[in-house]
């Protein structure tokens, strides 16, 4: 080569080089505060107490807020009723908070367009409205605890208005009613730990009957009371989430409950019941006498059937008859948080108020009556008969679609308020940052302004104006309302809970409705099934439904999201020739819904089951409501509810008719449907793979018995497992592997002390090493016997890392786009760092009266010692930390994913399209959603391979502080976000190396085993088995089917 | 040269100009070292830290409690700047003359003086040193270590116009971590009047576990040099 090529060549790759380099240039902006906030350091986050409004329990939350912005929400541990826990449902508030589809400021229609207009127009409509005239005019708002109630009371009565209405769709009537007669309290707290038995009639108080998140703590800590532990009854036509933690199901027919409780009351006989029931005598016989031998027991019913009324009481009656008042009823630390709550008939009557045209003007606020309330009262028909219609909706719902005029609210976190749910405890609801869109305003302000408009007969100027309204707002209402004043207000927004009694609601029942109209009875229907609808566990009524964490969290339950689905059972299944992810249409009173088929063990063959909470649809055409002619989908909203929830599944009660229950509330179980198969199919969305585990042994449980023999004896510690061996049971060998920061095996010489590799540089794994890294070694346990299966854990594990939902229907692939929501998770796609297995035991052949058991166990990366995914990464991207945390670097992960294909636990995740990347049609943080994003933690981006990091950005954040405190970590000073959240205590994690960690003692338990332990993967997380209470008398007649035919007519 | 050999030349000159290309990225030749764009405000660095004796941490005053530096707040520029000094900005001091400084104009329009402050603004300042998002960079951590802020940013005090002063890149870091700093060698770039930043009291902890903590000491001049932890994760995720 002649020098003059090559240095051609040279001045040809430098400038190669010159401009294919990344340029690092444009690296943004540095903005400082104009004025610094007190107590806030950039960079640090700052905590604020408050209260959670996801349902009406109110739980005492802190919000994790850095820069100004709220990044996570956890439960406060001063609240005497969630302790620090906070459900799935609370966690995703913060995609309410900043949802890219909620109303930038106020709206006004204008025949079937909206405009923007100022406050200052909105106001002046609504306070001439109110001036011409609004004395039947209705103000319904979604139920809430605290001083809001009282303060919209006094409103109200100022305006010349009826007592507002305080509902919640998803609040039990009857059983509430039941409570009152019996206990004097409509929710007492429910003491599982103290009952020896558990019996609930369709009470579903994992599901969101009642207060959810204290309920599932007390239950939680009565199961882990192992031997001594409740055995837990469900009777009901669906095995709800609570039902799946039942140790027996008794699948009596909807209707039946009755007969059975009047049978276990000592009136009639078994087989009468039976008869009813549609299930063998036996049964409820073998229940009558363990009910009789094993007090106190703890009788719950909450039915969606015509009578539920007489079903709670008689219930109750059951309570007081075995001695369950006060022990396990207990009322004397009740809920109160359902105080002041108005019947679900008075909505009903109010709406055939509208319908005839008695009220002149109507008042929404957080409710979405449009939605839930069943087709059937046409509430859309009564809302155009009333003239003037105001939303304070945060999204565009649909019923605020019905409205004339939308004045948007501001969410709970940016806005103040007071919670009442235990007696005697008052929680304080801060403002978490300032309003994320300040077009919006708290509604208490703007009915302030309403009444400063129409009261100002000489209208103020300038200044003095300006300090009425300072002097007026609904701050300092609420400071001069509160017990102890403003003092004892600031002093308690610290800890977020108060010593004290608010000002109780005077009740307004009977104001409206004074008569029930009662379902008609099912077997007085026409219909070959009998639809059992139900809260979503998820959605609650409808609600959660914009939340992308919540619609991409799986249904605990049938592992189904972004979508509905038809659960039928697979012998009516068989009969009718329908598969799973075949669509059924089910048609009632001349309308049908279709939804996708799943085949559920856990729903009587003479039922199908619906939930409620998908199903959002707008009438207007195009969707979309534009800030400025923009195309800038972060600066317009979608109408039909938001982008995430508009066309997903669809709402079974498209189909009900609106019939109560005997205590006028509404009757979810109330109707007989017919079931067609359409002949179309789809993939049904679903991260369920196999319910079944095919002897893998991944959800190990033992017997309460057996339990009992391995605490005294020991010698029966290798028989448990069900008489046949499950690899890996019954040993400890992985204590080793568990203590030693990297096993043996693993590092090679690295990992071995021996006196021949002395002197070799071990560098950070030598636990004498100076950073003394390898003397730690995080580790998790997780107790079976606790977790129910909830998924709060789930969702929190969404919040805290950054991780995308990929199920939105615009989120696949940009060639053979399908726009089915859910399509990515079709495909594999979903990134749940932490997954929540459901898998079936017993009644292999899916036969109707043959019991069955169900295990959750939450998978997340099992950081194995000795890790699989380490060997097969070719740059290193994956590999095994000092302190035992199996790492993945995301700037070395070039996208093998042979990791992915080596992990026995199929707990990492890849990063199919740009969820990350804010330029990409799969971005999954539109603005502001992306306000949310943790910033300790990456945006991971296209290609590159995810999973668990056991939090990591917790335990530096820890061991920063304790280095700046110059002390070692605290055992147990910090937690991982699914251990924080966890409503069951089920998920303890720490360091197993230090034997003051909790987790280091778990990890000892008898019931202690490792997933896989038999391919020596050394893992750093420890399951302890599920105790199951099978009972003397509840062994299932192998065989003996007691089905009654479906299409037979039923026995009621 | 014949066409034969020409042709057989081709891949080694490709080798090599992929080589050149590994090379010039590994040796960090993606790094912005050396950038200091143009700020809104001249901001004359020289005139605080050596004329007038500041601390870093009087205007950076998060580096020692937090991941985050911290910019000034513009209400701590006002608090030396003061209103009382509009009109010929720069008062008279000593033998100069009282001038005005176009920066503090500048300066006073982003803090609205003439309108009383109402419609202040903060300062766009252009961001010189970023790590990407996969780094965790604790800035608390290294100054509570003694390290001083002319090791990785720079003789700041001497620069009219801040620039990136070192690469930031992995291997920079690593170096230090794993061969240790120097506090002697770091010591030099400060100015003779730069104290370290006090060692920061025990923070709060957001759950209240701040029970066991001990002051800090000041962090020594002498000794040897301090190693640090190097794990992938303690810096990644």
């Amino acid at each position: 080569m002649k020098r003059r090529t090559f240095l051609k060549v040279l001045g040809a790759s430098s400038a190669a080089v010159a401009t294919t380099a990344c340029s690092p240039d444009d690296v943004g902006k540095l903005v400082p505060y104009t004025v610094s906030p007190d107590q806030t350091v950039p960079g640090v986050s700052t905590y604020y107490t408050s209260v959670c409004r996801e349902c009406s329990t109110g739980c005492g939350i802190i919000a994790e807020t850095r820069d100004g912005r709220t990044t996570k929400l956890e439960g406060n541990p001063a609240d005497p009723m969630s302790r620090g826990a906070l459900c799935a449902r609370g966690q995703s508030a913060v995609q309410g908070l900043y949802n890219p589809d909620r109303f930038r400021g106020p709206m006004q229609r204008s025949g079937t367009t909206w405009k923007a207009i100022t406050w200052d127009e909105a106001t002046t409509l609504v306070a001439q409205r109110l001036g011409a005239g609004a004395a039947n005019g209705l103000f319904i708002n979604q139920h809430e605890s605290g001083s809001f109630n009282t303060f919209l009371e006094q409103w109200l009565a100022g305006a010349g208005m009826r007592p507002h209405l305080s509902v919640d769709f998803e609040a039990d009537d009857a059983a509430m009613q039941a409570h009152r007669e019996a206990y004097g309290v409509a929710w007492p707290k429910f003491d599982f730990a103290a009952a020896r038995l558990i019996v609930s009639f369709g009470a579903d108080f994992l599901d969101g009957w009642g207060a959810s998140v204290p309920q599932q703590l007390d239950f939680a800590d009565a199961r882990a009371k192992g031997v001594d532990a409740p055995r837990f009854v469900y009777v009901g036509a669906r095995r709800s989430l609570t039902g799946l933690n039942a140790d027996q199901w008794i699948a009596a027919r909807p209707g039946s409950e009755l007969a059975i409780l009047n049978f276990l009351r000592g009136q009639g006989t078994a087989e009468q019941a039976a008869q009813a029931a549609g299930v063998p005598a036996a049964e409820l016989q073998a229940l009558a006498t363990e009910l009789r031998a094993a007090q106190p027991a703890l009788v719950l019913a909450g039915v969606g059937t015509d009578d539920a009324l007489e079903v709670a009481r008689a219930a109750a009656a059951l309570n007081q008859q075995f001695g369950g008042v006060g022990t396990t009823v207990r009322t004397d630390q009740p809920v109160v948080a359902y105080d002041g709550m108005t019947p679900i008939r008075e909505l009903f009557a109010a709406v055939e108020q509208m319908r005839a045209g008695q009220v002149p003007v109507v008042f929404i606020r957080g409710t979405n009556p449009a939605y839930y309330l069943p087709k059937g009262l046409d509430f859309a028909g009564a809302m155009a008969k009333v003239p003037f219609k105001v939303s304070f909706s945060l999204y565009p719902d649909e019923t605020t679609e019905l409205c004339d005029l939308v004045l948007p609210d501001l969410h709970s976190l940016e806005s103040w308020g007071t919670a009442q749910s235990t007696r005697g405890m008052v929680s304080l609801q801060q403002p978490a940052m300032d309003p994320v869109f300040p077009g919006t305003r708290a509604t208490a302000d703007v009915l302030l302004g309403i009444t400063g408009r129409r009261t100002a007969a000489a209208p103020a100027t300038g200044a003095a104006a300006a300090a009425a309204v300072v002097q007026n707002n609904y701050r300092n209402w609420l400071m001069q309302q509160f017990p102890g004043g403003a003092r004892a207000f600031a002093a308690g927004l610290a800890s977020g809970m108060v010593q004290g009694t608010l000002p109780a609601r005077a009740a307004t029942a009977g104001t409206m409705a004074t008569s029930v109209r009662r379902a008609p009875a099912l077997a007085q229907q026409q219909g070959d099934f009998i639809l059992v609808t139900y809260p979503s566990p998820v959605f609650g009524d409808g609600r959660g439904a914009n939340k992308p964490w919540l619609q991409e969290l799986p249904d605990p339950v049938t592992k189904v999201l972004w979508s509905s689905w038809v659960e039928i059972h697979p012998d009516t299944a068989e009969r009718l020739g329908i598969e799973r992810g075949d669509i059924v249409e089910v048609s009632a009173n001349g309308k049908s819904v279709r939804a996708p088929a799943y085949l559920y063990l856990g729903v009587r063959p003479d039922t199908v089951a619906m939930a409620l909470g998908q199903g959002h649809r707008s009438g207007i055409l195009d969707g979309w409501f534009e800030y400025g002619d923009t195309d800038d989908d972060a600066k317009r909203v979608q109408w039909g509810y938001g982008r995430y929830a508009r066309n997903v599944g669809v709402n079974p009660f498209d189909v009900l008719p609106a019939g109560q229950n005997d205590a006028g509330g509404f009757a979810w179980t109330s109707t007989k449907v017919t079931l067609r198969k359409t002949g179309e199919s789809d993939t049904l969305v679903s991260t369920e793979g196999s319910a079944r585990q095919h002897g893998r042994g991944i959800a190990q449980a033992l017997t309460a018995t057996q339990l009992g023999g391995l605490m005294h004896g020991g010698a029966a510690a290798a028989e448990h497992g069900g008489g046949h061996a499950i690899a890996g049971a019954a040993s400890h060998e992985f204590q080793p592997g568990l203590k030693s920061p990297v096993a043996a095996d693993a590092q090679g010489v690295l990992g071995s002390p021996s006196a021949e590799n002395q002197g070799k540089d071990k560098g950070l794994y030598d636990p004498n090493h100076p950073t003394r890294m390898a003397t730690r070694r995080w580790a998790m346990t997780v107790d079976l016997a606790r977790c129910t299966g909830c998924s709060a854990c789930v969702t929190a594990c969404y919040a805290e890392n950054n991780i995308p939902t990929v199920g939105a229907p615009w989120q696949n692939a940009t060639v053979y786009a399908v726009s089915k929501p859910g399509f990515n998770v079709t495909r594999g796609r979903e990134m749940n760092w932490i997954r929540i297995e459901r898998y079936f035991e017993g009644n292999e052949q899916a036969q109707f009266g043959e019991d069955f058991e169900t295990r959750f166990v939450p998978m997340m990366c099992q950081h194995c010692g000795n890790a699989p995914c380490e060997p097969v990464c070719p740059v290193y991207a994956t590999y095994h930390a000092p302190d035992g945390l199996n790492v993945q670097v995301y700037n070395r992960c070039v996208g093998t994913r042979y990791c992915s294909n080596n992990c026995p636990y199929k707990v990492r995740y890849f990063n199919w399209f740009g969820y990350g990347e804010e330029d990409r049609k799969q971005y999954a943080f539109p603005e502001p959603l992306n306000w949310q994003l943790n910033p300790d933690v990456a945006v991971r981006g296209k290609g590159v391979m995810e999973k668990c990091s056991f939090c990591v950005q917790r335990i530096r954040e820890a061991e920063n502080r304790a280095a700046m405190e110059g002390r070692e970590l605290i055992p147990d000073e910090f937690t991982t976000a699914c251990a924080a959240a966890c409503p069951s205590r089920a998920i303890v994690f720490g360091d197993a190396a230090d034997p003051n960690w909790s987790v280091s003692r778990l990890a000892q338990d008898r019931r202690a085993y490792h997933v896989f332990e038999e391919l020596n993967t050394y893992t750093a997380v420890v399951y302890l088995k599920k105790v199951n209470h099978p009972g003397a008398t509840a062994a299932p007649a192998a065989g003996a089917s007691t089905t009654a035919p479906a299409t037979a007519p039923a026995a009621h | 040269m014949s066409t034969r050999s020409k042709w057989t030349a081709i891949p080694g000159l490709l080798a090599l100009a992929i080589g050149a290309v590994l090379l010039s990225a590994y040796s960090g030749a993606s790094s912005a070292e050396g950038r200091g764009p143009a700020q809104p405000i001249d901001f004359p660095h020289p005139v605080h830290v050596q004329q007038l004796g500041m601390n870093c941490t009087y205007c950076h005053y998060a580096a020692n409690k937090s991941p985050d530096a911290g910019m000034p707040a513009m209400s701590t520029c006002a608090g030396c700047h003061n209103a009382a000094a509009v009109g010929p900005n720069r008062p008279k001091r000593g033998d100069q003359p009282a001038r005005t400084s176009q920066p503090l104009t500048k300066l006073f329009e982003y803090l609205d003086i003439k309108g009383g402050g109402v419609n202040a603004k903060p300062v766009p300042w252009v961001r010189i040193h970023k790590v990407p998002d996969y780094v965790t960079f604790p800035h608390m951590r290294h100054v509570n270590a003694g390290i001083t802020c002319q090791s990785c940013h720079g003789k700041i005090q001497e620069m009219g116009q801040v620039y990136q002063a070192a690469s930031l890149n992995m291997g920079w870091c690593v170096n230090c971590h794993v061969k240790g700093y120097d506090p002697v060698e770091g010591r030099k770039l400060t100015p003779a009047t730069d104290s370290l930043p006090a060692p920061h009291p025990p923070m709060a902890a957001p759950h209240g576990v701040a029970e066991g903590a001990t002051p800090r000491t000041t962090p020594s001049f002498t000794g040897e040099r301090k190693t640090a932890r190097y794990d992938c994760a303690i810096c990644h995720y």
